[in-house]
């Protein structure tokens, strides 16, 4: 049977046609793969299936059946379930509060009854075999256990065919894995599943079949088993794709340190030691990886170094000078660029246009402020250029940032911090989420701006990222350096053992 | 068509529907007594706006609340809540009240200067206090600036009823200004006086400030995401000082201006009800934070004021009519203001990135 079809599915926004005439088929009990770059309208598509967006055009057929999905609630009651990429829990409740949020049970009418949500929440984990205590607080366990919490809200509500949205995007490689085996369980069960991601690696291990949407097209449907990895990746971008920039740079050892951090430590707002006595270097045209599993101290470190929280102990210095504590101005002043972690809540300001976003940061340097007033037309050239040099795909030129994908905003910001051409670059998560397209242009231009003898120190948690472009990786765990290693001759397998904090010495005694 | 055009047209229409709309229930209410809702707004055009004398009129008292209003939007772009600009205008305006009847001696230019100054100096200082302990010890600004208003108000009634009591009067006020401190009137039959030129002069200054200078656009980042705002090195601290000062300073001209040329002295009812910087809080929403649309909302919002002598004189209607409408407009302007600030409808709107 078709749990779900769609015929001639078109949403547009205005002028700006989100899909275009989608069909597609979703069969009983398979788990399908929806995979395209960002701004190829998977998600407006989701939404049309949950409920959140109504459709311009078309048809949307469960189980055969047309119907008009009006909310998420009529969703729900068709046995269609979603889990955002972003999570929608209480953190201060617990998991099974969380999960009956809304749906509570109650005895004398009026209280709620904990003792049977309890048991009815331990029967549900039993039942499709997830790791997770009813009685923890969201805000105590992991990211992939709140994805599990999540995936749980929905089975409770007994839908049979559930939505998941990048489900990967935030988990660490080892969740990923737990993810989907969970996910190959419940279909066994009878669930039908619907993935959308640009992780083409997910798509070959996971899915029965996969449908490919370029530009809100469908480009193609087709059997898992009948494709690649290659043809998927030329189909999402239309042409053939190096899947990674590799680093041949030859960096010179003796090259001069220009960065250095000296023993830093720090503590979060409940006291905790989140960056632990950590010392490293950065040479001149020399990429340093800091590698490990988010949440870390890695996020921390970042801000550390871009000047948003101070050190408690420890200095660093930049081109010899002691540069421990100062603003995040004086940073940029100094000659560092930061591409920041979270790149729509610290790089880029959406609701702000396209100029206004590529001066941030700079917007106190002569060329485009004299005497306090800002010079539009200055701002409007190096808005066209950085456009021009980056491959920036704009709509319009005079709008916000908000109408840009990621791919593009993040491109923004790239341009922004390369065209003020600093000495050093700080690459936080300078790829997350953005398409594979813009993933390569990103790389080229960090490696670009490495060879002309500038530092990067990269920071990701796509390990594969961190080993094809750094000529030096360290390791972090719990906020400690666990190890160093040569990306070129060192295997996935140390590496993973240092991100989980275990020593080689260690393993041997 | 192009979409920048079109969300500036739906800005513009979310600034005007709240208008029609309070004239609308006004209208139902002015019909349920009797009369016709269209004589009366008729009168109440003409009066204010399209005869020559009404019109001056209505840009005298446009004046002050053109400068209330730019107080409160360069404060309220950065998401800084400065309920404070009541009372900078108060003490502006005693300033200059005192310095007026105290100087009188000194020539008039000189004089109103030095009165404006001080006006401006007074407003800055108050205002300074409240940012100050936002800064250093991140107090919510909208309390203290609310709360010391009131404090602000009575200790100035304790100075107007003691040390500077004009003890020849049999209610409680500060001395006379003396007529070197006034402002000329330019025309001989309405009110507007040459402070209002002021008022442009200061408009145009804060339209270059808000919408072209480096100040101006770290205030509207700081406003629309403040986390990028520190990320990308703003001295955030340093700018919500900078921008209260501005803030204080408008409030304090505001008052000045006011005392100089309409009060004559400080009395207790020297702002009115509800007071020219409220006013000017409604006005900064009702213009969109926009110093061109905080002018023309400052046009509209003054020609009520004049009109509603008018609706007494020439229509059978009660003037409390127009305090009816103006309450309207507060009230559908705080929906398009819950809307902007709460709307929880926005991520669905932004799916289409994605």
């Amino acid at each position: 049977m078709n749990m779900i079809q769609t015929i001639d599915l078109t949403k547009r926004f205005g002028d700006f046609t989100a899909n275009d005439h989608i069909s597609l088929v979703v069969k009983e009990q398979e788990i399908k793969c929806i995979v395209g770059e960002n701004g190829a309208g998977k998600s407006t598509l989701m939404n049309m299936l949950y409920g959140l967006l109504e459709p311009t055009e078309g048809k949307i057929l469960i189980r055969e059946k047309e119907v008009n999905l009006k909310s998420p609630t009529d969703a729900i009651a068709n046995g269609i379930g979603m889990v955002h990429q972003h999570f929608m829990l209480v953190p201060s409740l617990t998991v099974f509060e969380n999960i009956l949020l809304g749906a509570e049970i109650k005895k004398h009418k009026c209280l709620i009854d904990e003792k049977t949500e309890i048991a009815k929440v331990q029967e549900l984990i039993a039942q499709y075999h997830f790791e997770l205590n009813p009685m923890d607080k969201i805000e105590d366990i992991s990211v992939g256990s709140r994805q599990r919490v999540e995936i749980l809200k929905m089975l409770y509500r007994n839908v049979d065919i559930l939505i998941l949205d990048e489900p990967t995007a935030v988990l660490t490689p080892q969740e990923v894995d737990e993810l989907m085996v969970s996910l190959k369980n419940l279909k066994k069960q009878g669930k039908t599943i619907v993935v959308i991601t640009h992780k083409l690696r997910e798509v070959m291990e996971l899915s029965d079949s996969v449908t490919v949407i370029k530009h809100g097209k469908v480009i193609g449907n087709m059997e898992t088993k009948d494709t690649n990895e290659q043809e998927l990746a030329q189909m999402m971008v239309g042409r053939n794709v190096i899947l990674t920039v590799s680093n041949n740079n030859m960096v010179d050892e003796q090259a001069e340190i220009i960065y250095k951090a000296d023993h830093i430590s720090t503590a979060n707002i409940f006291g905790k030691k989140v960056v632990d006595n950590m010392s490293f270097c950065v040479r001149k045209g020399e990429i340093l990886g800091i590698a490990g599993v988010e949440g870390n101290g890695q996020s921390e470190l970042v801000k550390i170094m871009s000047g948003l929280m101070e050190t408690t102990e420890g200095t660093i210095s930049f081109h010899g000078e002691n540069i421990t504590n100062i603003w995040p101005k004086e940073i940029r002043n100094k000659g560092i660029g930061i591409i920041p972690e979270d790149r729509y809540a610290q790089g880029l300001c959406k609701e702000m246009s396209l100029g206004d976003n590529i001066i941030a940061g700079y917007h106190s340097r002569k060329d485009v402020c004299r005497r306090g007033i800002l010079q539009r037309k200055a701002i409007n050239s190096k808005r066209d250029k950085g456009i021009k040099d980056f491959d920036i795909r704009v709509g319009d030129m005079n709008g916000t940032v908000a109408a840009l994908s990621g791919g593009n905003a993040q491109k923004i910001i790239v341009s922004r911090e390369l065209t003020a051409n600093p000495d050093m670059l700080i690459a936080c998560q300078p790829t997350r989420g953005v398409d594979i397209g813009s993933i390569e242009a990103i790389h080229k231009h960090l490696l670009e701006y490495a060879k002309k003898g500038n530092a990067v120190v990269l920071i990701s948690s796509e390990l594969s990222e961190i080993m094809s472009l750094s000529d030096r990786v360290i390791v972090m765990c719990k906020g400690k350096i666990t190890g160093e290693i040569e990306p070129r001759d060192t295997n996935m397998m140390k590496v993973g053992l240092l991100m989980a904090g275990i020593h080689e010495e260690e393993k041997n005694e | 068509m192009n979409s920048t055009i079109n969300s500036k047209i739906i800005k513009i229409m979310n600034c005007i529907l709240p208008v029609l709309m309070a004239f609308f229930v006004g209208g139902i209410v002015i019909a349920a007594i009797g009369e016709n809702p269209f004589e009366v707004y008729w009168v109440l055009i003409s009066k204010a706006l399209l005869s020559l004398t009404g019109f001056q009129n209505t840009l005298h008292y446009a004046g002050p609340m053109i400068l209330t209003g730019l107080a409160i939007a360069i404060t309220f772009k950065a998401n800084i809540y400065n309920m404070g600009v009541e009372g900078s205008l108060l003490a502006g305006g005693f300033v200059a009240g005192i310095l007026g009847a105290q100087l009188a001696g000194i020539p008039a230019i000189p004089l109103k200067f030095i009165c404006l100054a001080a006006a401006a100096i007074f407003g800055m200082v108050y205002a300074l206090i409240s940012a100050l302990l936002k800064v250093k010890f991140r107090a919510n600004e909208m309390v203290i600036t609310m709360m010391m208003n009131y404090a602000l108000a009575k200790v100035l009634e304790y100075l107007a009823t003691t040390v500077f009591r004009d003890t020849g009067n049999g209610y409680v006020c500060t001395p006379i200004v003396g007529d070197n401190a006034m402002f000329a009137r330019i025309f001989s039959k309405s009110r507007l006086t040459l402070f209002f030129v002021i008022v442009i002069l200061v408009l145009v200054i804060m339209f270059i400030v808000m919408k072209k200078s480096r100040l101006g656009y770290e205030v509207t980042a700081m406003g629309k995401n403040f986390e990028f705002a520190e990320a990308t090195g703003m001295h955030v601290g340093k700018t919500i000082i900078k921008i209260m000062l501005i803030s204080g300073a408008l409030a304090g001209i505001a008052g000045g201006g006011w005392m100089l040329e309409d009060q004559y002295r400080y009395t207790l009812t020297f702002s009115a009800n509800p007071g020219l910087g409220w006013d000017g809080m409604l006005i900064a929403l009702l213009g969109s934070h926009d110093p061109i649309g905080i002018l023309i909302a400052a046009i509209f919002y003054a020609a009520l004021k004049t009109g509603a002598d008018s609706i007494n004189m020439y229509a059978n209607v009660p003037k409390e009519i127009i305090s009816l409408i103006q309450a309207l407009i507060v009230l559908f302007l705080a929906v398009k203001f819950i809307h902007e600030k709460f709307s929880f409808r926005r991520s669905a709107k932004k799916v289409k990135e994605a």
